[in-house]
């Protein structure tokens, strides 16, 4: 891993909270009034290139960074990311240089991530079950999640990658 | 006697470290409800880095999305354009009849003792941003305390009620809209004058709840704000099913929102706060609805 990983990893985390909360404003680009998790799949792609400690900590600051900016008391979607990033990390090896396992991992992570949260949201006094749309926003957030990192996991594993290897492959 | 040499995996320590912080995290924002040291901080930190990051980045995107919007839209304009010439026909007919349901409209405000907010200070403001997750129901606008904004100021679009601000910060708000299942809202039944809550329910249809019904609520009665933190009057949605209270039990119902929570653009936001008894949950008022406190104090 280089710094360049992390720093291209960071970036696009950081974008990646940016574009959630500015993109989907509007409901154009909702798919069915749900919106993809962007952050979780970038912090997926960078799991799946960087060392393993700093993807996990990159997975938490994701997560702290959503709770910061979205209405939920702090810690549970860091607590979601930690843990999407620790199982991309670990199952990592089954899909490098498989890109097309990358969609069903992404939409298995994104349901499991939905799942995680509505129960730790649940565990804390919120009440996500109240909503009885809490099954179909977090299957469709899935499927878009895993639409969206047909794109952007290939996109920041090329960036991620060192400056040789990409000339080389460009070559 | 042999000893385990093995160490733990870094990879699990560094996991399992990041996971029982935020469990602590979690702990204390929920003890201190929000309003703790560390997490004021925090939330104020981001808020002024990602801020003018947000903005701009709303400010990029949204000329795009719009402009990607148009042409999908593209195939559908020339028989939206028939379609809209037939409807112009249709409204010119209907506007005859719009001034004779004016006075219907009047009559039965006044019927219902419905006092709409008139002469209210109120400040425009335009949505920037929404929560990050598929559960977070909260909007952020960009005016803030430096407008006079407040927390807990009632905030309306041409439609309706949309929420009330939770969150102020200089130049800008969070708006925590009445989808959120932590809001509570004191309702009136214009058709019968009787009072309830309608609660969020995130994504579903909003649901009513009236513990002394007398009489039943049909399909589309109109609900508005009954008073208490809000203003009384504000249109709140329609019912979407009738219900009559059963001997010992509540009347519940599910109302739509007026509002369309993901077409929200410009919005209004009155510049009073009004307190009531509880803290915060709004009660139903009482027939003398309390007065009109002055805003809070930005945290």
């Amino acid at each position: 891993m280089t710094s360049r990983a992390l720093f291209v990893g960071l970036t696009s985390v950081v974008i990646a909270v940016v574009l959630q909360t500015t993109l989907f404003v509007n409901d154009s680009l909702r798919f069915f009034d749900a919106t993809p998790n962007l952050v979780l799949v970038a912090v997926v792609a960078s799991a799946l290139a960087l060392d393993a400690e700093p993807a996990i900590f990159l997975g938490f600051t994701g997560g702290l960074l959503t709770d910061l900016l979205g209405g939920s008391p702090l810690g549970l979607w860091s607590l979601v990311m930690t843990v999407v990033a620790y199982v991309a990390v670990r199952l990592r090896g089954m899909v490098v240089d498989r890109w097309l396992l990358v969609v069903p991992g992404v939409l298995l992570l994104a349901i499991g991530a939905g799942v995680l949260f509505v129960g730790d949201a649940t565990l804390f006094g919120e009440q996500p079950f109240k909503d009885p749309g809490v099954f179909r926003i977090i299957t469709l957030t899935a499927v878009y999640s895993s639409a969206t990192a047909l794109v952007i996991v290939p996109l920041m594993g090329w960036a991620m990658q060192p400056r040789r290897t990409r000339r080389n492959a460009a070559l | 006697m042999l000893r385990s040499t093995r160490r733990p995996d870094r990879t699990n320590v560094v996991f399992i470290g990041l996971v029982v912080l935020s469990f602590l995290l979690t702990t204390y924002d929920v003890q201190t409800a929000g309003a703790g040291g560390i997490v004021t901080g925090l939330r104020n930190g981001a808020e002024a880095v990602f801020t003018p990051v947000q903005k701009l980045s709303s400010a990029v995107t949204r000329p795009v999305v719009n402009f990607v919007d148009g042409i999908a839209n593209l195939a559908g304009l020339r028989s939206e354009n028939e379609a809209l010439a037939i409807e112009v026909a249709r409204l010119e007919q209907e506007l005859a009849e719009v001034e004779v349901l004016r006075a219907q409209v009047e009559a039965l405000q006044t019927a219902a003792n419905i006092t709409v907010p008139d002469g209210l200070d109120a400040v425009e403001a335009r949505i920037f941003a929404i929560g990050p997750s598929g559960f977070d129901n909260v909007r952020s606008i960009d005016k803030g305390s430096a407008d006079g904004l407040g927390v807990g100021m009632p905030v309306v679009d041409h439609l309706g009620l949309i929420g009330r601000i939770d969150v102020v910060f200089e130049n800008q708000s969070r708006v925590r809209l009445i989808t959120d299942p932590s809001v509570r809202v004191g309702a009136r039944v214009v058709r019968t004058g009787e009072v309830g809550w309608v609660s969020g329910r995130g994504s579903g249809p909003l649901l009513l709840e009236m513990f002394d019904a007398s009489e039943v609520v049909a399909e589309g009665d109109q609900l508005v704000t009954s008073g208490g933190r809000f203003p009384p009057g504000l249109l709140i949605g329609v019912v979407v099913e009738g219900a009559r209270a059963e001997a010992g039990f509540a009347l519940r119902s599910t109302v739509d929102p007026y509002i369309d929570v993901s077409g929200l653009d410009y919005v209004q936001v009155f510049l009073e706060t009004r307190q009531d008894e509880q803290g915060e949950i709004e009660s139903v008022p009482p027939d003398d609805a309390p007065p009109i406190a002055p805003p809070e104090e930005t945290p």
